[in-house]
């Protein structure tokens, strides 16, 4: 501070940081608030009767609660790894190419320009029991005879939705990575095969280091923005069949509007909001770390 | 010369492999989409019919005329819902892309205490999940009664564009030389005429990316718009989508032909900036 001359960053970041107060930081608080309170829609009086760790003590001894955190945890991790890896081999393959790359890239991004709820219910329509294009395929190529229940059976239920998350979420990793590998200078792969590298050891000690901070950067974005999950999840199974696909953002819409136990949704909510940021500053600070690494200006 | 030969052989064999992986990841990527766009073009008999019809046998634009004619006759106001989304979409876009060319413009030019800190700041705003902000925005949004209106949204949706805005156009200004901007300082240029003559020119298509990145996060949000609108007066294309869904049945082909109708902006849009976009979020991961 030079005397009472604010500085220019912090007046060019001043309306950033005023809208993201109001939007964000003070509902935050005020959610932060009705936490501690058995606050129902239903009965805006008891929005002022303070009941301190109630709500958050009764969600510890939650069974669905700790099933629906588990297996949101679980779908994140499966599905970040996955997406990673394919997109990686995505990009890879369209690097390979020698004509018709910029068609590829375009075809590529293509998952990127749905809507989550329209994902959510592009693969509805795909993995139905009856009328699917999945299980129509798999009948007709003789791999089943009966109709696959997909969404109807818990842990195919689960499945389809890592799909429709992977098949969603996969373009991200592809692209960043692909521009990774576009910028990589040829020199050191041609040093490492004259040097006799086997094609994996180039691959090892030479590409992955370089294009890491690309797939940070993806991971980052993803982290971000993970509660899309919602919107598949509302529209292909809304949490069913009979709670087996119930994600923790899930059960907070349900807990909220249609209980109306907004007190309790409201903590429910802060563990999604902590898992959130678990996720990003872990991303964050890996990707710090990779472009340190190569010798990038933060 | 059989090693040669050999060598020969393996080589295309590798081709022909890669050649087939490369179809048929296109194929998965595509797929679903080229589906819907099918399924909204065939009769209903088609969709539902056992065994399935693979290649349409008719086409027929009756979803789309159902769709347009209005309620009560199998469709939706779908140009009201798409009214809604054009407008909420673009006034948050202009609004998050002025407040964000002036952040991003603070991280690439200035150096201060906190950097990082700060930056990293803004963009945990962003990972707090939708439908968790959405509990607070409902309560506080009936309280002061904008709640189903166009203002409410565009309220929660430029918070929801201004960190990632940021991000992309901070990449997009480091791209810029500082001496130039310098340059015509000395020129006699002052900072703000410097800034719109020289940096804004050159940094222009990039910021372009960003604010149809900024629609489009808008144009496909769901988790708030579901909460804080309630009728036609507000509702968006997301929304609208589940006017299609009953207590029991779904009707397929209206939301398919709906579907189309979301995403062909969405489609036109994104094949304008995929280039800069991917630079714009690299940007910084390599030196230069």
């Amino acid at each position: 501070m030079k005397g009472f001359k604010p500085s220019a960053p912090f007046l060019l970041l001043l309306p950033a940081i005023i809208v993201l107060a109001a939007v964000v930081v003070v509902p935050l608080l005020l959610s932060l608030y009705s936490s501690f309170t058995p606050f129902r829609l239903t009965k805006p009086e008891t929005f002022f009767v303070f009941v301190g760790f109630r709500n958050y003590l009764s969600i510890l001894g939650n069974t669905d609660f700790w099933w629906a955190f588990g297996r949101t945890v679980l779908l994140l991790t499966i599905a970040l790894n996955l997406e990673m890896l394919l997109g990686l081999g995505l990009a890879m393959l369209v690097e390979k190419a020698t004509r018709g790359q910029r068609i590829l890239r375009t075809l590529m991004m293509f998952p990127m320009m749905f809507s989550p709820i329209l994902v959510g219910f592009q693969f509805k329509f795909m993995f139905n029991d009856n009328i699917g294009l999945v299980n129509n395929a798999l009948q007709s190529l003789g791999i089943t005879r009966d109709a696959i229940p997909w969404l109807i059976e818990g842990h195919l239920a689960f499945i389809a939705i890592s799909i429709a998350e992977i098949w969603s979420s996969t373009a991200i990793f592809a692209i960043l990575i692909l521009a990774g590998l576009l910028a990589m200078p040829k020199e050191p792969i041609e040093a490492a095969r004259v040097d006799g590298c086997t094609p994996w050891q180039t691959f090892r000690y030479v590409t992955w280091p370089f294009v890491m901070p690309f797939a940070y950067i993806a991971m980052t974005i993803r982290s971000l923005d993970v509660a899309r999950a919602y919107d598949i999840v509302k529209i292909m199974t809304d949490g069913g069949p009979a709670g087996r696909t119930e994600l923790l953002w899930t059960l907070v819409a349900r807990t909220a509007y249609s209980d109306g136990r907004m007190g309790m949704a409201n903590a429910m909510a802060y563990f999604s909001i902590l898992l959130s940021i678990a996720f990003t500053v872990y991303f964050f600070n890996k990707l710090a770390a990779a472009r340190t690494q190569i010798g990038a200006e933060w | 010369m059989d090693e040669n030969s050999s060598a020969r052989l393996k080589r295309r064999l590798f081709g022909i492999v890669y050649r087939v992986g490369l179809f048929l990841a296109m194929l998965t990527i595509c797929l679903p989409g080229l589906w819907i766009v099918l399924s909204s073009l065939r009769p209903t008999v088609e969709i539902m019919a056992k065994p399935p019809v693979w290649i349409p046998q008719d086409i027929s634009f009756d979803a789309y005329v159902a769709m347009f004619s209005g309620i009560g006759k199998g469709g939706i106001p779908v140009i009201e819902y798409f009214r809604n989304s054009l407008i909420i979409s673009v006034t948050s876009t202009v609004i998050a892309v002025a407040i964000g060319m002036a952040g991003g413009y603070a991280f690439a030019r200035y150096r201060f205490r906190g950097k990082s800190g700060v930056f990293l700041g803004l963009m945990l705003t962003r990972t707090v999940p939708g439908i968790a902000l959405s509990l607070p925005l409902f309560f506080l949004y009936v309280r002061l009664g904008i709640i189903d209106t166009h203002f409410g949204l565009i309220l929660a949706y430029v918070a929801l564009n201004v960190p990632f805005t940021i991000w992309l156009i901070d990449g997009f200004f480091r791209q810029v030389p500082k001496d130039l901007a310098e340059a015509a300082q000395i020129d006699g240029c002052t900072r703000w005429q410097a800034f719109w003559q020289v940096e804004f020119p050159l940094a222009g298509p990039g910021i372009a990316s960003a604010a149809i990145f900024a629609f489009l996060t808008c144009w496909n949000e769901f988790a708030l718009a579901s909460q804080l609108t309630r009728s036609v007066s507000a509702k968006t294309l997301p929304v609208g989508l589940l006017d299609y869904t009953a207590e029991f049945t779904i009707d397929w082909r209206g939301m398919c032909a709906l579907a189309v109708v979301m995403i062909i902006p969405a489609l036109t849009l994104t094949y304008i900036v995929q280039k800069h976009l991917v630079g714009g979020l690299t940007s910084g991961a390599v030196k230069g």
